[in-house]
């Protein structure tokens, strides 16, 4: 951690995060441009050519979510909504190489449900990991009501890799359904009416 | 549907992470995954457990950080409070490689010299 050269300006002046008297720090200038120091502060991503953290989520998605978290009379600042676009990314990618190492020291190659859930327990998220039980329980329940096929198992047909288009596109239940009716309902998105509110979780 | 537009619908933003769908589109969340070294294949659940579990992230992390910002009066969340939730929370550890605090370049000289009068009287 200390002496990485993420923090550009110290470590071109030689000092590493050591001399400092708590973390590390990164220069700005007098005026206040955070946009800046966001896109420029991970020197190594340069030297790279594709670092994860550079896919990030929509801005608009992850800035609705942080806006519905804060109080009413919150407000967000810009550089803050693109940092915890990046910081989610980086959520992403902690999780998921936890995830996968579980996987391969298990020999499996797909990584699932249980893996994830490990990997944040592992990692200090154990807090989400009831709560998220819940959700997928929830979401299966509404699955198979939405269906009202009893006993047929979503997770069957969708254990196996799953195509960009299963999410992207807002595809017909046809290809689940095993009726063949057309459905103008997507994957995970269903009549929510059946799920009762799930406590949201207090963070504080 | 909300996969990846932002289709306006009346409740839905008040209770997005509650009720209804995912509100991050899976399909993006996946890319991120697949971008890990050595990621083969990821299944239906862990996809949208990883999904539900990011939004988890980003209520706990703007939360957390809002709340224990440094200018309560401006009920402004900032950068700053993002990265000093990085360095004071545990959870948020992780996180600090790409927030780093951010200081003037004045105030680093300045700290910076008196760092050295400390080694210089220290005994070593």
């Amino acid at each position: 951690m200390d002496g990485d050269n993420s923090t550009t300006d110290a470590s071109q002046l030689g000092i590493t995060g050591e001399y400092m008297a708590s973390g590390h720090y990164v220069l700005q200038s007098q005026e206040d441009d955070g946009e800046e120091n966001m896109n420029d502060h991970d020197d190594s991503g340069i030297k790279e050519n594709f670092r994860e953290q550079d896919i990030y989520l929509p801005i608009a998605n992850v800035a609705r979510i942080m806006k519905n978290a804060v109080p009413q009379t919150g407000k967000i600042a810009k550089d803050a909504k693109e940092c915890v676009q990046e910081c989610v990314s980086e959520f992403i990618s902690f999780i998921t190489s936890e995830a996968s190492e579980r996987c391969h020291q298990e020999k499996r190659k797909t990584i699932n449900g249980e893996d994830i859930l490990f990997a944040m327990s592992t990692l200090g998220f154990d807090m989400y990991v009831e709560p998220l039980k819940l959700y997928l329980q929830k979401f299966r329940e509404a699955m198979k009501g939405e269906k009202g096929i009893p006993g047929v198992s979503v997770g069957d047909n969708l254990g196996d890799d799953l195509t960009d288009e299963s999410f992207s596109n807002p595809m017909p239940a046809g290809i689940i359904t095993a009726d063949g009716q057309q459905q103008n309902v997507m994957v995970y998105t269903t009549s929510y009416q059946q799920i009762p509110t799930v406590q949201q979780i207090q963070f504080s | 549907m909300k996969m990846s537009q932002n289709t306006p619908v009346k409740d839905d933003d008040q209770t997005s992470t509650n009720k209804k769908s995912l509100s991050l589109p899976t399909s993006r969340v996946r890319l991120i995954m697949k971008s890990s070294p050595d990621v083969s294949c990821i299944n239906h659940d862990a996809l949208f457990l990883t999904t539900k579990a990011t939004e988890l992230f980003v209520q706990h992390l703007a939360v957390s950080s809002y709340t224990n910002r440094a200018e309560k009066e401006t009920k402004s969340l900032s950068y700053s409070d993002l990265a000093n939730s990085a360095e004071e929370n545990d959870t948020f550890q992780f996180l600090t490689d790409i927030l780093p605090k951010k200081i003037l370049a004045g105030d680093y000289l300045k700290s910076l010299e008196q760092l050295q009068e400390d080694d210089d009287d220290a005994d070593f």
